[in-house]
């Protein structure tokens, strides 16, 4: 039976409103709603596909505070088979470096198959997760994948490059694979599947039961503050009535010499 | 004194104009600058990159460097690091160098900070500005403990013009891989070309659902004799086409006129219409990053705005 690890985030949701703490140190994220980051809604997805087609094993972790819970609630939801939930303390401020260190140690002694984890994730958008955990797992890893092809112990993927154009390219397993968006049409959780994943495992752990401590997880990466951007020379704004809009708009593309 | 080493790229034969760009952010921030080259038989631009400001270029030429894999690359960058021992590594964002860098940063046990557009000295100390949120948010931040590794957005600065005599030297380093490269397949041509559109209107999130696209984006399309673009979630979500996507990972266009609506503006749709003559944007919030490259924006309810423009053009051109 093939063991299939999917890393997923609990990101701010997509249409919450978001402002700046007034220090300045990180986004307001105490009364906001949260969701499964986008990519790692598709490298869900992408495994429960391979559970579906066969004998498969669908292990969901994440790092995060109690909230994440939720996510995992969703993943296992969804199909999941279980689940393992890391936080300690000491990771609230970690970096990327940190969360592929504590999702390696959780994943070292489980002998996964297939890892799969999102591009980037829609907060940080930092995209270092994924090849961090596959380099300390000791597996290869590829990038913005936008097709999977399971034969034999290889993979063949497609990987996103620019302009279109796509990379063909074959990974032995095991191996991890960082999925671009819009690889799949993801599922949603069923009302019975939600009724499931309650009497699914959720295995909590902390950085002890990793094997790691605090300075092994401490930041090298930090942030100093966030800020909206400052608007550039940029757009001339025009707000009112539509009908006022509309003709200015046709003003300007007249302008132009557009018709 | 610090140095910085530059991880330069090359594309279908030729150095990339993001690798000059590195040359430039690390000139600006002084020190010593050394470049290291992958590839197979890039002996010459090996030399062009050193004559272009690259410093000292090490040269790392195999057969095994034919196609660009994570392990083969990483392996070549570790044996620059180890040759060098840089306090700052820059690498350019591309598909590519996202790829590795993390990689690296990981065998070295290093502080990484990606796609960063600014790069900045506070005393002995390089400060990273890069966005966050998908555009919403810009963040500064430092990196402890060196070497400090960042990907650098191409196009956010001018690539470096001056010439310098520099050196090169090869670097002699294995090139195995996991992973093997099958081949490329170039983007379909055809079907629906926006790259010579006069004019595009392109629809995003903010639209809602598919059906916006036929009911209240095309009377506009038709009205101005545009033609249709997209950003990447609605395409993600199976809205509109791939060929329909406009941004880096699908078309980059330059219309004498974009119209972006209910578009965001995340970098990777930025990169793709950032260049149109005249963008106009129309948006419901009035931070959305894309009134950043906004010519005109309009700040309101595209089911408002979008019917009333299409009416409007229609009168105006007697239809």
């Amino acid at each position: 039976m093939k063991k299939i690890l999917v890393c997923l985030k609990q990101v701010p949701h997509k249409d919450a409103r978001l402002d700046v703490r007034s220090d300045g140190s990180w986004i307001q994220d105490d009364n906001i709603k949260f969701e499964i980051n986008d990519y790692d809604t598709y490298a869900l997805e992408e495994a429960l596909r391979l559970k579906d087609q066969g004998e498969a094993e669908v292990v969901v972790a994440t790092v995060g505070p109690e909230r994440a819970a939720q996510a995992l609630r969703t993943a296992l939801g969804m199909g999941a088979d279980r689940a393992i939930h890391i936080w300690d303390d000491a990771l609230a401020e970690t970096d990327g470096l940190g969360i592929a260190k504590a999702l390696a140690a959780a994943a070292k002694d489980e002998n996964f198959d297939i890892v799969f984890t999102g591009l980037m994730s829609d907060d940080a958008n930092c995209a270092v997760t994924g090849p961090m955990l596959a380099e300390l797992l000791g597996i290869p890893h590829i990038t913005a994948v936008v097709k999977t092809e399971f034969k034999n112990g290889d993979v063949e993927v497609e990987r996103e490059l620019e302009g279109g154009a796509l990379e063909v390219a074959s990974l032995p397993q095991p191996c991890l694979l960082a999925v671009q968006t819009g690889i799949n049409e993801v599922r949603y959780a069923s009302l019975k599947g939600i009724m499931q994943a309650k009497k699914k495992p959720l295995d909590k752990k902390d950085l002890g039961e990793l094997g790691l401590d605090a300075a092994a997880v401490a930041p090298k990466l930090t942030v100093e503050k966030i800020f909206v951007p400052p608007k550039g020379a940029g757009a001339e704004i025009i707000e009112g009535p539509a009908d006022e809009v509309a003709s200015k708009l046709v003003g300007k593309i007249k302008e132009l010499g557009l018709f | 004194m610090s140095k910085t080493l530059i991880v330069g790229e090359i594309q279908q034969g030729v150095l990339r104009e993001a690798t000059l760009e590195l040359v430039a952010a690390a000139r600006e921030l002084g020190g010593d600058v050394v470049s290291l080259l992958i590839g197979n038989g890039i002996g010459e631009l090996g030399e062009e990159l050193a004559k272009k400001g690259g410093g000292k270029v090490l040269v790392a030429d195999n057969p095994g460097f034919e196609s660009y894999t994570a392990d083969a690359h990483a392996q070549a960058m570790r044996k620059a690091v180890e040759a060098e021992s840089p306090d700052l590594i820059l690498i350019s964002n591309t598909p590519n160098g996202w790829d590795v860098a993390p990689k690296v940063a990981a065998a070295l046990d290093a502080g990484i900070v990606t796609d960063v557009f600014k790069i900045e000295q506070d005393g002995d100390e390089p400060v990273f500005t890069r966005r966050l949120f998908n555009g919403k948010f810009n963040g500064r931040f430092r990196i402890s403990g060196t070497p400090r590794i960042a990907t650098v957005q191409p196009g956010a600065r001018a690539p470096y013009e001056g010439s310098d005599a520099g050196s090169v030297e090869a670097l002699d380093v294995t090139a195995a891989s996991r992973t093997k490269v099958v081949g490329v397949k170039t983007a379909e041509a055809g079907g629906h070309d926006l790259t010579k559109a006069e004019i595009i209107v392109s629809g995003g999130r903010g639209l809602a659902k598919p059906e916006n696209f036929k009911e209240v984006l095309q009377p506009l399309v038709e009205a101005l004799g545009a033609q249709m673009g997209a950003s990447r979630p609605v395409v993600d979500a199976g809205w509109l086409p791939h060929n329909y996507q406009v941004g880096s990972s699908g078309q980059i266009v330059q219309p004498k006129l974009y119209i972006a609506v209910g578009i965001s503006g995340a970098i990777q749709h930025l990169v793709g219409m950032k260049n149109s003559n005249y963008i106009i944007a129309i948006n419901k919030d009035p931070d959305a990053p894309i009134f950043e490259v906004a010519d005109l924006g309009v700040v309101g309810d595209l089911f408002e705005v979008i019917p009333a423009l299409a009416k409007a053009v229609n009168e105006a051109k007697g239809n």
